[in-house]
C-alpha cells in the first residue's frame, strides 16, 4: 500500500511551519496510522534526515496523547476514535494524507504534531479534584450513590484530556473538557462539598487560558473518542449561573 | 466571557418572542383589503401610543444593540483563541453549515433590518421620506405604506429570499440560546431540537409568504 502525507513541519514554538509532502511506499492495511509514521520515520533516519516529531503514550486508544488532525478531522475519519486507533485502511491506497496539529491559540506548537495542551492540566489543578478524604476503597464502596448518578459521573469521568474538542471547535473552546471534569465530581456525594467553588474556578481558569467560548456547533461531541455529550456544556453552564448569581 | 453569552442568549430569547408578536400582527396584512387596512391602523396606532409598548419598544432597541455589540466582542475573542486554521477541516462531517456561521447568517440578518428600518420605521416614526397620509379613521395609514411597497417585485423577493437566513439563525439559535442559559434537560433537548426547527420555520416561511400574498392581493 501507497499514500502521499502532507505533513506539518515546524522546528519550534516561535519557527515558522510549513507543509511537506512524503510518498510513502511499504505500507500494510494492518498498519496502524502511528506505525504508518513510524514506518516514514525510518525512511528518514537512513536518509538523514530530521524525523516528524508526533505524540503518543499508550496506543491502545486509553490515554488520548496521540491527537492529531488528519484530513480535516480530529483523530482522523472515524467517529468515537483516537488517532492511535486509526489503520491504515481507513485510507484508499495512494490517497493523499494532511496531517497537521491542533490549533489553538492555547495549544502552543512544541514541534511539528506535538502541541503544549497543559493548559488543560492547569484547569483541573483549579478544582478538578476532591480535596476532602474519601477513605480507601471499601470505604468508598459503602457511601451509596444512585445508579443513574454514577452513569452520568462515570460517562463525564471518561474524558482522557486529549483536546480533541478544543482542536475540533471553530473557537477553540475547552468547554466540552471543562464541563466533563466537572460534571464528573460534581454529581458525586464526595465532589457536592465543594461543588460552587469548583465550577467557579475551573470555568475561570478555563478563559484565563485563552480558550473561545462555546457556541453549541456540536463539533466536539462527534470528534469525542470519549462520546462525551455536549449536554454537559448546558449542565455546567446551569452550575456557573447558580454558583454565581443564585448563591 | 461566560456574560457576555449570557446577554447574547438572553437579548436573542427576548427577540425571538418579539417575532412571534410581529409575525401575529403581519397576519393582519392577508386580511381582505378594507378590514386589513383600518385593522392595521388601528393597531399600529394603538402601538404607538401606548407607554407600555414605548418601554417595550426601548428594550427591543437595547436588545438588538446588545445582541450586536456582545457578538462582534465575543467573535474577537473568538478569533484570537483559534488565529490559525487547518489546511484541511471537514466540518461538515461533525456539525451543521447553520450553526457554523452564525455570525455570517446574523450579518444578512442585519442588512435586512437596516432596509426593513429604513422602509417603514424612519418613515413612519421619524417621519423621513415621504409623508404618511391618514385613513378614514384618522390614523396613520401604514397598511397603505405596506400595501404600496410590496407591489415592487423586487422588494417582495428581496423581503421573502432574506427570511431563509433568518430561519437558519433562528433554528440554531433558539436551542443554543436555551443551552446557554443551562438548560440540560436531556429529553427536553431532544425536544427542544424539534420546536426550535419548527418555531424557525414558521416564522421563516410567515414572515416570508406574507409580501407574496400582498403583492398578487
Amino acid at each position: 500500500m501507497k499514500a502521499t502525507f502532507k505533513i506539518w513541519r515546524q522546528e519550534g514554538g516561535d519557527a515558522e511551519g510549513q507543509f511537506r509532502l512524503y510518498d510513502v511506499d511499504g505500507l500494510t492495511e494492518d498498519m496502524s496510522f502511528l506505525e504508518a509514521l513510524d514506518h516514514l520515520n525510518e525512511q528518514l533516519v537512513q536518509r538523514n534526515e530530521n524525523v516528524i516529531a508526533f505524540e503518543y503514550d499508550c496506543r491502545e486508544g486509553i490515554c488520548g496523547q496521540c491527537g492529531v488532525f488528519i484530513n480535516g478531522r480530529a483523530h482522523g475519519p472515524n467517529d468515537a476514535m483516537t488517532t492511535c486507533q486509526v489503520h491504515m485502511r481507513s485510507f484508499k491506497d495512494g490517497e493523499l494524507i494532511v496531517v497537521e496539529p491542533w490549533r489553538a491559540a492555547a495549544f502552543p506548537i512544541i514541534k511539528d504534531l506535538v502541541v503544549d495542551r497543559s493548559a488543560l492540566d492547569r484547569i483541573i489543578e483549579h478544582g478538578g479534584y476532591i480535596s476532602a478524604k474519601t477513605g480507601t476503597a471499601p470505604e468508598a464502596n459503602a457511601i451509596l450513590i444512585a445508579k443513574d448518578k454514577a452513569d452520568k459521573a462515570m460517562d463525564a469521568a471518561a474524558c482522557i484530556g486529549c483536546g480533541a474538542c478544543v482542536a475540533s471547535c471553530k473557537n477553540a473552546s475547552a468547554a466540552l473538557f471543562t464541563s466533563a471534569k466537572i460534571n464528573h465530581l460534581n454529581n458525586l456525594p464526595q465532589g457536592k462539598q465543594e461543588a460552587s467553588k469548583r465550577v467557579l474556578e475551573m470555568t475561570r481558569q478555563m478563559e484565563l487560558e485563552g480558550f473561545g467560548s462555546c457556541t453549541f456547533t456540536g463539533a466536539c461531541e462527534v470528534e469525542c473518542p470519549e462520546g462525551i455529550s455536549i449536554i454537559n456544556i448546558a449542565e455546567m453552564n446551569a452550575s456557573r449561573i447558580k454558583a454565581k448569581w443564585l448563591e | 466571557m461566560f456574560i457576555r453569552k449570557s446577554i447574547i442568549a438572553a437579548t436573542g430569547l427576548f427577540l425571538c418572542l418579539f417575532l412571534v408578536v410581529h409575525l401575529s400582527a403581519n397576519c393582519i396584512l392577508i386580511l381582505p383589503e378594507e378590514t386589513a387596512r383600518t385593522l392595521y391602523n388601528s393597531y399600529s396606532t394603538t402601538l404607538r401610543e401606548s407607554p407600555l409598548i414605548k418601554i417595550i419598544a426601548y428594550v427591543l432597541y437595547l436588545s438588538i444593540m446588545l445582541h450586536i455589540i456582545y457578538a462582534l466582542l465575543i467573535t474577537r475573542s473568538n478569533k484570537k483563541a483559534k488565529p490559525r486554521g487547518y489546511h484541511v477541516n471537514r466540518t461538515k462531517d461533525n456539525s451543521s453549515w447553520i450553526s457554523q456561521n452564525m455570525g455570517f447568517l446574523g450579518i444578512t440578518i442585519l442588512l435586512f433590518l437596516i432596509v426593513h428600518l429604513t422602509n417603514f420605521w424612519a418613515r413612519i416614526k421619524l417621519g423621513i421620506g415621504e409623508n404618511v397620509g391618514l385613513d378614514n379613521n384618522g390614523h396613520k395609514d401604514v397598511y397603505e405604506v405596506t400595501y404600496a411597497l410590496f407591489q415592487n417585485v423586487y422588494v417582495v423577493l428581496f423581503y421573502t429570499v432574506l427570511m431563509v437566513p433568518l430561519g437558519m439563525h433562528l433554528n440554531h439559535g433558539l436551542k443554543s440560546a436555551l443551552m446557554t442559559l443551562g438548560f440540560y434537560h436531556k429529553k427536553g433537548l431532544r425536544l427542544l431540537a424539534k420546536l426550535s426547527l419548527i418555531y424557525a420555520s414558521i416564522i421563516a416561511i410567515g414572515f416570508g409568504v406574507i409580501p407574496l400574498i400582498v403583492f398578487f392581493k
